[in-house]
């Protein structure tokens, strides 16, 4: 047999070695059997030195051929072992995503905060100020510099907690306006979102605490064409839609003109139905002109400047916009309702 | 305030609209009204019809009356009114056939109650005359809308307002060319004029005092008032018209002939026409004779001098009060009346004659043969003519946001009877008149919601104003609050609103002292009694109740704690309170997630074991601090606070964290040398704080410490029952160059010694 021949049966042995093998080890063992230093290749060589030189260069073709290819088998098993036992990691890897994360839940703000974030986020994009002021209020602050004196029948339109010492919960977040013209002074742009307090019985539509943004501005021309603008377009903002709105005559002591603003039902659109009482409106904020003496008490001169003021009841913007039946769930602390939002 | 369409329309002659109508449009330019309400509706059908013959129905209680109807002809019905004679005059409402008593019945005789027109089931109607009244529309108008319209207190002030929407002429009912002339028969001083303005009367006699007639009855009925007699009612129906309240008094029950409006006497009693019997005080206002207070000025009449029965001369009163005497003295004896929630919103002064002049034409239709006595009695404070007002058409159009022509403002003006007077043109000057100027109308402004209300908000088109673009003061403490907000739910904690109100029984296991809360002096319930000083006894009774629903929970809230000041207003601090409750478990974690939350608000506060308040767990309560300030509390609430289970609190003063919350940073260079790391543990005894150690740690390696971290704490074999070792990785390193394995060892061997020095030993 020539060692042509030879070669070629070495290496369809190893070949076929190579491909039966089990696993990395018996693998190795072919490797070192056929291609290692003693390995039967290497032994064949050592029959080159009886050959003619032109058989030399045929079996050394041959061998070089034979080496080659085993690699090549070699090199193709190996990564066929590697692919198997990645499959086979990864196969048994396998993880239940739908069981829960480990970890608390995401908590929930309150439904009212969630209204109020809203809203400051608006009035600030237009310019206007955010300002707190004391839910304990001066009687000065809260009725005297909002033109409501003692004895003005207008203090019955709002229970009031009195407090030992004379000072009282704030009926309203008007007093802010107060405190803003006066800290600020004109021009002015502000709201003043927070709470309010009423000495009323609370039940499913009544609460003696609630929450209230104060809006107020101060300019030199201001006028009741552009405090329609901004209630349409803050309340257009609120309901993400364009509403209708109307203004009538309202009584309230720091405005004049007064208005009660309302807004084309936003369930029947105006045809009527048991939300707007039939009649295709809903009474949503009261505000006006700021009364001139207000303006004087707080500094600002009536003749040179104006200024429009408006309430707006976060509580019912929440109640209304979240379906909410029932107003004491607001101040209950009960998790099943407050984790709804 | 109930208004009759009938009564509004008989003002109102032309008026068109009808009652729905009319409400739309008193809505939106003078009054909200509330809504619509039919009254005597079976007049619609019914009919007058005399009695002809009777026939009673044996072993019944009812007759067979046969009737002549205008409407409807010859009638027979069953009827069991005692007053059903032949020859009465009744009314018929056609009501079908039905057998009554065996008896066909074909309608019915109706009683006042059952058409609506007063209170009287006694009997059926009697009418005097063949007229039958028409049902009438009732519109409710919200009290709160009239507050500062004195005028529209009555029907009249009402009608103006209709006719100047309506442009339609109003009528006026009285006429004071009736007023008497001649010495008054009563004299009447008053002591502060400032305190009635004025006070008229008229002394009647020959009266007779009997129900009214019926439409007199119907009225009052109409709009909620009861009818109760002829006198009585005649005021009730002047006070309804023009909103001008009168009283009536017994002329020979009283004591002199002097009318006396003065203070009343400290220790003064009265005993009211509702029978009740009052204290008075000197802040009170009363009308009294030579013995005594016979009336409480504005608010009610005494009973002593009532009108009775038998009375035949009498003493009408039409008077004026000041506005905050009365309130004053309503709200001091809980007393209201239609009268005191009249004089309150200050009443028109030159009213009370024109009240008077039309009772004396009403009370001689009600008593035939009544006379009035002598002259009108009238004291009275000098009128104030009220300066006009000037404006312009300009200053109109600039503050209404839409052009207006003066032509406009005149007839606006003038349809509400005020006097215009245009000395150029565009230029006003504006006389108010009298039912206008006591409060409601001074000003300029006052003047535009007049001309803005008629010629119509919806006329305008909203304008963007021409505004400076500013950039607006920044709130820090609100966008520090919604920070915190945000940190606290993204860790899972619920935001809760408790009321700034707490009750002695909430603060008691606390021992809160309620002498160092403020106290509410007028709570409506026991549990609003003081303003909190503290978010946790509201936090304490959320946990309690959200522990009936949930075996494990997250909450928080951020409020105020209210408290007091020697001088001024109370201060006012903002807090963050988070709760985590478990029903099982050791409690140990909520603790620790508590932490977490105080450090991802404080990045590097530290908690400092303390001396637990009453309502906390002994063995845990420590003070939060950040850079050395002390900012709250972590603790575990007491288990006798009733609680099942377990709670942990963290207790934040935001107002402190936020002024410590500095925003400003700056960056430090990476490190261009390695560093190196070591482990060191150290046994200690098992409460020794780990805070305590690691600070030691941290002092010895000085400035070569980069970074000391936690790794782990060890109880158990073979450390004894004691003592627990507690290890730290220290990376150490140098700025300048890369430490050698000498320079590391000779830090950690001073950082050995240091401890050991310390009474510390290591595992090593």
């Amino acid at each position: 047999m020539s060692l042509d021949v030879e070669i070629q049966k070495l290496e369809a042995d190893a070949v076929a070695r190579i491909q039966a093998a089990q696993d990395m080890d018996a693998l190795e063992a072919v490797r070192v059997d056929v291609l290692g230093r003693k390995g039967s290749l290497a032994q064949t060589s050592k029959g080159f030195g009886k050959l003619t030189p032109e058989e030399r260069a045929g079996a050394g073709k041959a061998l070089n051929a034979a080496k080659q290819a085993l690699e090549t088998a070699l090199e193709w098993k190996k990564q066929s072992f590697a692919a198997g036992a990645l499959n086979q990691r990864l196969r048994a890897e396998w993880l239940d995503l739908t069981l829960p994360a480990p970890g608390p839940r995401p908590g929930s703000l309150h439904p009212v905060t969630q209204i109020q974030n809203e809203i400051e986020d608006l009035f600030t994009s237009l310019g206007f100020a955010v300002l707190d002021g004391p839910e304990v209020e001066t009687e000065y602050h809260n009725f005297d510099a909002l033109n409501i004196p003692p004895e003005h029948p207008a203090r019955d339109m709002q229970d009031t907690f009195w407090l030992a010492g004379g000072n009282l919960l704030r009926t309203h977040t008007s007093p802010v306006q107060v405190r803003g013209m006066e800290r600020l002074g004109p021009p002015l742009r502000m709201i003043a979102p927070g709470r309010a307090f009423r000495n009323e019985e609370v039940d499913a539509s009544h609460e003696h605490t609630f929450y209230q943004v104060e809006g107020m501005m101060v300019d030199r021309d201001v006028s009741v064409a552009h405090l329609i603008y901004f209630m349409k377009t803050l309340l257009s903002a609120i309901f993400r839609r364009d509403v209708t709105v109307r203004l009538r005559p309202g009584y309230f002591p720091f405005v004049e003109p007064g208005f009660e603003l309302d807004i084309r039902c936003l369930i029947c659109g105006g045809p009527g139905c048991p939300v707007c009482k039939q009649s295709g409106w809903v009474e949503l904020l009261p505000c006006g002109l700021v009364q001139p003496n207000v303006l004087r008490v707080s500094g600002i001169d009536p003749d040179q400047w104006g200024g429009f003021a408006f309430g707006l009841g976060l509580t019912r913007l929440a109640m209304m916009r979240y379906g909410i039946d029932d107003i004491r769930l607001l101040q209950s602390g009960d998790l099943r309702f407050l984790s709804q939002f | 305030m109930k208004f009759s369409y009938n009564w509004i329309r008989e003002l109102v002659p032309a008026l068109a609209e009808e009652p729905k109508e009319l409400m739309r449009l008193l809505t939106m330019k003078t009054a909200e009204c509330e809504g619509l309400e039919t009254v005597g509706a079976p007049l619609e059908a019914a009919s007058v019809a005399r009695v002809v013959g009777v026939e009673w129905i044996k072993g019944g209680h009812n007759q067979i009356a046969v009737v002549d109807t205008a409407r409807y002809g010859r009638k027979t019905v069953v009827c069991g009114a005692p007053n059903c004679r032949p020859g009465t005059l009744a009314v018929y409402v056609p009501a079908g056939a039905k057998l009554v008593d065996g008896v066909e019945s074909d309608g019915m005789l109706a009683s006042g109650l059952e058409l609506g027109v007063n209170r009287d089931h006694s009997g059926i109607v009697e009418l005097e005359a063949e007229a039958l009244p028409a049902p009438d529309t009732i519109i409710e108008v919200d009290n709160k809308s009239l507050t500062h319209r004195p005028d529209l207190w009555g029907h009249h002030g009402m009608a103006r307002e209709v006719a100047a929407i309506t442009h339609q002429p109003l009528r006026d009912p009285v006429r004071l060319e009736r007023l008497p002339a001649g010495a008054a028969p009563v004299a009447i001083q008053i002591e502060d004029l400032a305190l009635c303005p004025r006070y008229s009367a008229l002394v009647f006699e020959n009266l007779t005092v009997r129900p009214s007639p019926l439409w007199l009855q119907y009225r009052l009925e109409a709009i909620g008032l009861n009818a109760i007699n002829n006198v009585v009612d005649v005021t009730n129906y002047v006070m309804a018209e023009l909103a001008q309240p009168m009283h009536a008094f017994d002329a020979d029950k009283l004591h002199g002939s002097t009318v006396f409006v003065r203070s009343a006497r400290a220790g003064e009693w009265i005993t009211a026409l509702n029978e009740e019997k009052y204290e008075l005080s000197a802040s009170n206002l009363v009308i009294a004779d030579e013995k005594g207070a016979i009336a409480i000025a504005g608010v009610i009449g005494g009973l002593a001098s009532a009108i009775g029965p038998d009375t035949k001369r009498l003493v009408l009163e039409s008077a004026n009060f000041q506005a905050a005497s009365v309130r004053k003295t309503s709200v001091a004896l809980k007393l209201r009346t239609d009268a005191s929630m009249r004089f309150e919103k200050s009443q028109d002064p030159v009213n009370t004659v024109r009240g008077l002049a039309r009772a004396i034409e009403l009370l001689e239709e009600v008593s035939p043969g009544i006379r009035v006595v002598g002259g009108l009695a009238d004291r009275k404070a000098p009128f104030k003519t009220p300066a006009p007002i000037e404006i312009t058409v300009d200053w109109l159009s600039r503050k209404l946001g839409r052009s207006i022509d003066a032509a406009a403002v005149r007839s606006i003006l003038e349809s509400l009877e005020f006097c215009v007077d245009e000395p150029a043109p565009g230029r006003f000057s504006v006389t108010v008149p009298s039912w206008r100027a006591t409060k409601d109308i001074s000003l300029k402004d006052d003047l535009l919601e007049e001309v803005g209300r008629m010629i119509g908000y919806e006329s305008i088109t909203p304008q963007a104003p021409l505004i400076a673009s500013v950039v607006p003061p920044e709130n820090p403490a609100r966008l520090y609050h919604r920070r915190v907000r945000s940190m606290a739910t993204a860790q899972g904690f619920t935001e809760v609103y408790n009321y700034s109100f707490v009750s002695e029984e909430m603060i008691r296991d606390f021992e809160f002292k309620p002498e160092e809360h403020v106290h509410v002096t007028n709570p409506i319930a026991s549990d609003q009694t003081l303003l909190r000083t503290s978010l946790l006894p509201a936090i304490r009774k959320n946990i309690v109740e959200n522990s009936r629903w949930r075996s494990a929970f997250r909450l928080f809230e951020i409020g105020r704690e209210i408290h007091p000041r020697p001088e001024g207003l109370p201060d006012e601090i903002p807090h963050l309170v988070a709760a985590m409750y478990e029903r099982e478990g050791d409690g140990t974690a909520s603790l620790y997630e508590l932490k977490r939350l105080a450090e991802c608000l404080m990045r590097g506060c530290e908690l400092r074991p303390a001396a637990a308040r009453v309502f906390e767990h002994p063995e845990r309560s420590a003070v939060v601090l950040w850079g050395g300030k002390d900012t709250g509390r972590l603790f575990e609430l007491h288990p006798s606070l009733g609680i099942e289970g377990r709670a942990a609190v963290l207790d934040l003063d935001l107002a402190v964290i936020e002024r410590l919350d500095t925003r400003e940073k700056r960056y430090q260079p990476l490190r261009r040398f390695p560093t190196s790391a070591f482990d060191l543990s150290v046994v200690a005894g098992l409460r020794e704080p780990a805070g305590a150690i690691q600070q030691r740690l941290a002092e010895a390696a000085a400035a070569d410490l980069v970074e000391i971290e936690f790794v782990r704490q060890y109880t158990g074999a073979p450390l004894p029952d004691n003592r627990k070792s507690v290890s730290y990785r220290l990376t150490v390193g140098a700025n300048d160059h890369t430490l050698s394995s000498d320079e590391v060892a000779a830090i950690r061997n001073r950082v050995i010694e240091a401890v050991r020095r310390a009474g510390f030993e290591l595992r090593l």
